[in-house]
């Protein structure tokens, strides 16, 4: 007589008038493998084609991601019994005699959620900026025999497979988070390039472009590698340069960028401002003086980069850059307001422009953690902690 | 570290599972603690009515109750811990199953008086 345990089907396709009678399973436990997920068709769906992971280090709660979202996992606990009933199984396939058993395995405690979050991409900053790539890298790298400097010097580098070893976040969102940072992939690892020596690369790039007559409008990338390679400037960091300052003409491959006015005046403008603040004027003046003929600079491009303060007849500017804060709302919102304790929406607005939080608007994330305040009807609305 | 969710089987071939659900918490006599498998809990029955209903028949108590579709289905996911020699220990989830439906039953234990059966 063939015994057929589990017996989910038995329950789901109960006939109305039928009844079955259900026991323990042979083996029933608490079967702390077994785990239930709770998940939308589109997570199903990606489950089943092999494209969802989990991702995070032994020390942080693990999150799930598929390839463009990333959530955290909550278990939600069910104070009602829930019996768990598999599918039979049976070694014997005939249906001769066959007497069917419906068994519980396990009464699962709940289940798991899933609540979409932001990707963690802090730490791939922290990670990347604890070691720029730079001059010193490039000596080494144009010297054959010296290919484990870094290892030798005990700096750690991140490859692609790394990165989705530690830092949780889905391949898309990460892929984004190395675009912003302008990260480059060099001998596998990505790298953030050190801002100096950026900046040895763009100048000489313009030098060309006043050397060979080139238009910033309508450069053409192998000319432009050809001319940084022949100064002495690997090939991969040339093309990267075009990356960072520049964009593609049309996107049918015939490698033609124009330069961004606004990336090349900004990256001058933190060159001379470095860690200081200057008096406006001043900065005004030497910051017209590094901007290349052909090109405009206009305070308006550094919102979001720069930050005024007037202390009675003179204005001050100093560096304050948006890239430099943290990526989650709590935290950004917190260091805006240390920084300042009253802002006016003009000035917050390109502080709060790359904040994107699942399921909370601006409008949402405003009532979330600031005050607004009109101490005038004609004055504009003020901004402070809440 | 990162672990892929795998399973063995496509969508349309995941087994189905089944879920019944009661508030409350089925007790066994004493004299069987400890060794409950095989032990029968009770009985489920599919009305032969208009209406959707099931009862469950535990002892001398009779729930009522429905089916139930899941807005959000729930996979039923089995973790392993491998020992591998190259790679150590690995965790590795699997999914071994599918929860569309359950059987809920909501209502307060109706007592049978004995002599209906």
């Amino acid at each position: 007589m063939a015994e057929r345990i589990g017996g989910a089907d038995a329950v789901i396709d109960l006939k109305p008038g039928s009844s079955i009678p259900i026991s323990y399973h042979p083996s029933f436990g608490p079967h702390d493998d077994l785990l239930l997920l709770e998940a939308d068709d589109n997570l199903v769906s990606d489950i089943f084609n092999q494209r969802v992971t989990l991702r995070g280090l032994p020390d942080e709660d693990a999150v799930l991601c598929t390839k463009s979202k990333t959530f955290a996992i909550k278990f939600v606990g069910n104070s009602n019994s829930m019996f768990l009933i598999p599918p039979s199984s049976s070694d014997d396939d005939t249906n001769i005699n066959n007497r069917q058993l419906v068994s519980v395995l396990k009464i699962s405690p709940g289940n798991m959620e899933l609540v979409e979050v932001s990707p963690r991409l802090d730490k791939l900053k922290q990670l990347l900026l604890a070691n720029p790539f730079g001059a010193a890298e490039v000596d080494a790298m144009m010297d054959d025999n010296d290919d484990d400097n870094n290892e030798k010097k005990g700096v750690k580098l991140y490859t692609w497979s790394d990165l989705v070893n530690t830092v949780q976040a889905s391949d898309e969102e990460l892929s984004v988070g190395l675009q912003s940072l302008s990260a480059v992939e060099i001998d596998g690892y990505w790298r953030v390039i050190d801002e100096n020596y950026l900046d040895v690369i763009l100048r000489m790039l313009l030098h060309n472009c006043v050397l060979n007559y080139w238009s910033f409008d309508d450069l053409d990338e192998d000319e432009v590698v050809s001319a940084l390679v022949a100064d002495e400037f690997p090939s991969k960091l040339a093309s990267h340069c075009l990356r960072v300052f520049a964009s593609r003409v049309n996107s049918n491959g015939t490698g033609k960028w124009k330069l961004e006015p606004r990336l090349v005046c900004l990256h001058f403008a933190r060159l001379v401002l470095r860690d200081e603040k200057m008096r406006l004027e001043s900065f005004m003046e030497e910051w017209k003086k590094k901007i290349p003929d052909g090109m405009e600079g206009r305070f308006e491009m550094l919102e979001g980069e720069v930050l005024t303060e007037t202390i009675g007849i003179e204005t001050r500017v100093y560096t304050f850059s948006v890239r430099s804060l943290p990526s989650t709302p709590a935290e950004r919102f917190s260091i805006l307001f240390k920084h300042r304790s009253k802002w006016e929406w003009k000035d917050l607005e390109p502080y709060l422009r790359d904040l994107h939080v699942p399921r909370l608007s601006m409008e949402g994330l405003l009532l979330k953690y600031t005050r607004r305040a009109q101490p005038k009807a004609d004055a504009p609305p003020v901004f402070s902690a809440r | 570290m990162e672990i892929r969710v795998k399973c063995r089987c496509g969508e349309d071939e995941c087994s189905e599972w089944a879920i019944v659900e009661l508030q409350g918490v089925v007790e066994t006599q004493a004299s069987f603690e400890g060794s409950i498998q095989n032990l029968e809990i009770g009985r489920l029955c599919h009305t032969e009515s208009s209406q959707e209903t099931y009862t469950f028949t535990v002892g001398y108590h009779e729930l009522i109750g429905s089916k139930v579709t899941l807005k959000k289905p729930l996979l039923v996911l089995k973790k392993l811990q491998l020992d591998d020699e190259v790679s150590g220990k690995t965790t590795e989830l699997e999914v071994v199953g599918i929860i569309r439906t359950k059987i809920l039953f909501k209502t307060r234990p109706k007592p049978l008086i004995s002599g209906t059966n």
